[in-house]
């Protein structure tokens, strides 16, 4: 039996402010060294499937660029392996939510590429929820219980506080069968139906008609219009996720996100299995004499003069002499000059801070310094 | 269509030797692939020079436990040598005939690989080994042969007159060429010592290393027979002067200096050039966690090392743990080990997959003296809680 992935590498809900209007959200930096579409990713090498695509809709030059041919995730393969499919440019619009018009609307764009595969069934996913998953085990549900689709959903909050508007929920019977799904239209902390965590799992012929039959009568969006419609003449069925999660839609889950890896027994269940990401061949991070490191994640290629204190700091990231980093994510090649602080604040790629200046956000709204800024 | 290529210059790269010196770090391992410089292997460096050079076919001939070594090098890809013509290829030595036989000296070595270097034809061939620590630019090397019209080309190195004999000596004339050459003279005549690497015109090499098979007294030494007996012929040979940082890390001394010379600033290894990166093997760890009580000073930590206790002075190689109130100064400390709380570990070479217990002190009473007593604790020995190693100790069993 064969599976392949699918991936969304972005999400209609979310909301990162400049952290994503360049990139899509997959492509975003996280936990140090890592963009979002490792985790993803690497679930699927983990779960031993080698053939994924990744669907595309906008700004998806760093993605490409991060995933170049997959090798290194091992997905550089002859049969299956890793493909990007980007959307078609010969459509009238190019305001991209009409390069799509829903998440059924993006799968059929590229039914051609779907169709063309051996695999039997399919693993469908997002890019917004970082969960640790062997989907062999969610296939092997999947078969036992005869289910036409397999959604998976969660009743705990392993490492996330709310669940954020827009989410879809759904209500089970005592055989796990998916009564209804429902949209939240408001976040939500006490939870009253299931979380779903954006996988299904699904027989690719049934997933090919579904999109056909939804496409024809000019419906696109996959929970409304698949699950929450058919919820009562399919068979769905309900798989319960019990592990970590995190949930990345705004910039303060994602602030979130990473300081949740800081906690070393939470990051030993993110990393229990391996993460694969792009090799870099940067230098051992190095720590000068007068630094000071307290509660951080530090990548390789930095090289740590000053201050940093519960902070996460991705590849090749300099921090000078005097300089004060303070609950913040400092993402790749940025240079914090001497005496410069930077606090509660999220420094994109390749930022520049000179010498004495502040950045300071407030733990409620961090400021956000987009790609190549100089302050 | 011929399935090979022309190739102007091939590297060979001697990667068998065991590094006896090394002692217990060389115990399970070929002297190229001993860790250093927290994420990379001695043989990274000729690797990463080749392919920075723009040598992009390479036979690295492996005889000493060369399983760690072949894993470690794979198809050549995190060298980017996983080439469709050339790349690198792992030449072990094979059986002919009724019988199988060893490399028997340098020379034999590359003796027994004319059929792989004749695949590609080359002008020239560049002789390498995995023993040292350097960055190099071999394409500027084949320019020099390449103007002086030699037929071989030796990269020389200005040493302290007083380690010459440990080296190949030589002494040249004004334009660099070589009027004679010794293998580790007993009184050397000069402080131009050979770095190992080697420029030949082929199918001068091949005459020569076809005659040397054949004298039953020789050696089948490059220093010892080649180089000597290509002098004698009038040969053309030069040296080509080397001016960069080189480092022979063949005794456990050498290996920990050259280890701590990573911190000094203003080296000319200059690991973060992004035009002559070192490549290794990755893998794929996730990046270091800085805890709490961690105090860092003057210190290269790799990925997946956890540290709670302080490091100074020191090289920590990937996935280490470093408790709380644990000390690790002046040290090399390699994949996977752990130092628990209140440990003490100071001038040492801690190898892979080591546990130094609960308040166990390695290497700690070197004051005073002014020759460092560098300690070895070999890898995967358990250095029971409060245990006392000695400066200048090899642990190599469990305490």
């Amino acid at each position: 039996m064969s599976y392949m992935g699918l991936i969304y590498s972005y999400s209609d809900r979310e909301n990162l402010r400049e952290l994503t209007s360049n990139r899509a959200l997959a492509a975003l930096s996280i936990g140090g060294k890592y963009r979002i579409i490792d985790f993803v990713l690497s679930n699927f090498v983990n779960s031993g499937i080698f053939e994924v695509s990744v669907i595309a809709r906008t700004n998806y030059h760093s993605l490409i660029e991060h995933l170049g041919s997959g090798a290194e995730w091992d997905m550089s393969r002859k049969r299956g392996g890793l493909r990007v499919l980007t959307p078609f440019a010969n459509k009238e619009s190019t305001d991209s939510a009409q390069i799509y018009k829903g998440s059924i609307d993006a799968l059929a764009n590229h039914l051609h590429s779907i169709k063309k595969s051996m695999a039997e069934y399919v693993v469908l996913t997002g890019s917004r929820i970082l969960y640790t998953m062997d989907y062999r085990d969610m296939i092997k549900a999947h078969l036992n219980s005869g289910a036409d689709i397999t959604i998976a959903y969660t009743n705990q909050m392993n490492g996330t506080q709310r669940i954020p508007q827009g989410s879809p929920m759904v209500y089970l019977d005592e055989q796990k069968r998916v009564q209804s799904v429902e949209i939240l239209d408001e976040e939500q902390s006490d939870r009253e139906g299931s979380w779903c965590i954006d996988v299904c799992v699904i027989r690719k012929t049934l997933l090919e008609s579904l999109i056909a039959d939804a496409t024809s009568h000019q419906r696109y969006d996959l929970y409304n219009d698949i699950l929450k419609r058919l919820a009562p003449t399919l068979k769905i069925f309900g798989y319960e996720y019990c592990g970590h999660l995190l949930e990345i839609s705004t910039i303060s889950t994602y602030m979130e996100a990473n300081r949740a890896m800081l906690d070393p027994e939470f990051a030993s269940k993110v990393f229990q299995e391996t993460v694969y990401t792009k090799v870099k061949d940067s230098v051992p991070a190095l720590y000068g004499s007068d630094c000071y490191v307290e509660n951080s994640m530090i990548s390789d290629g930095c090289q740590i003069l000053g201050t940093v204190i519960n902070s996460v700091v991705s590849r090749g990231v300099h921090i000078d002499k005097g300089a004060v980093v303070k609950d913040s994510i400092i993402m790749q090649d940025t240079e914090i000059m001497d005496h410069a602080k930077v606090e509660h604040a999220i420094l994109d790629k390749d930022v520049i801070v000179r010498d004495g200046r502040e950045v300071i956000g407030h733990p409620s709204y961090p400021i956000v310094l987009p790609k190549m800024s100089i302050v | 269509m011929s399935l090979i290529k022309k190739k102007d210059m091939v590297a060979m790269l001697l990667a068998g030797g065991q590094g006896s010196r090394l002692g217990v770090l060389t115990k399970d391992v070929a002297k190229p692939a001993v860790p250093f410089g927290g994420k990379y292997r001695i043989i990274d460096f000729p690797l990463s020079n080749c392919i920075n050079s723009d040598i992009d076919t390479i036979g690295v001939l492996t005889q000493y436990q060369p399983m760690e070594l072949n894993a470690y090098i794979g198809n050549g890809q995190p060298w980017d040598l996983d080439r469709m013509y050339g790349g690198a290829r792992i030449l072990p030595p094979y059986v002919r005939g009724k019988e199988g036989e060893w490399y028997k000296g340098t020379a034999n070595a590359i003796y027994q690989n004319i059929p792989f270097i004749e695949q590609y034809s080359p002008n020239y061939v560049i002789i390498l080994s995995g023993d040292h620590i350097y960055k190099m630019n071999y394409r500027w090397m084949l320019d020099h042969h390449m103007k002086k019209d030699a037929d071989c080309t030796i990269a020389v190195i200005e040493v302290p007159m007083e380690e010459a004999n440990r080296f190949g000596v030589m002494r040249t004339n004004e334009n660099l060429r070589i009027t004679d050459f010794e293998e580790k003279p007993i009184k050397p005549k000069s402080n131009l010592a050979s770095m190992g690497v080697y420029i030949f015109d082929w199918p001068t090499l091949k005459e020569y290393l076809i005659r040397d098979e054949e004298d039953p007294h020789s050696s089948k030494d490059f220093g010892k027979n080649i180089i000597p007996t290509m002098l004698a012929d009038g040969k053309r040979l030069f040296a080509y002067k080397y001016l960069g940082y080189w480092k022979d890390v063949g005794t456990i001394e050498s290996l920990w200096q050259a280890n701590m010379d990573l911190l000094k600033e203003n080296i000319s290894l200059e690991l973060y050039d992004p035009r002559w990166k070192i490549y290794a093997r990755n893998g794929n760890l996730p990046p270091q966690y800085i805890g709490r009580h961690a105090t860092m000073k003057d210190s290269h930590v790799s990925e997946g090392c956890s540290i709670e206790g302080t490091v100074e002075n020191s090289i920590i190689f990937p996935k280490v743990t470093i408790k709380k109130g644990a000390v690790v100064k002046n040290s090399v400390v390699m994949s996977s080990t752990t130092i628990d709380e209140n440990a003490h570990v100071n001038y040492s070479i801690i190898a892979e997959g080591v546990t130094v217990g609960d308040g166990a002190v390695i290497g700690e009473n070197t004051n005073g003296t002014d020759a460092v007593l560098i300690s070895v604790v070999a890898d995967r020995v358990t250095v029971g809680s409060g245990s006392r190693v000695e400066s200048g100790s090899v642990v190599d069993s469990n305490l």
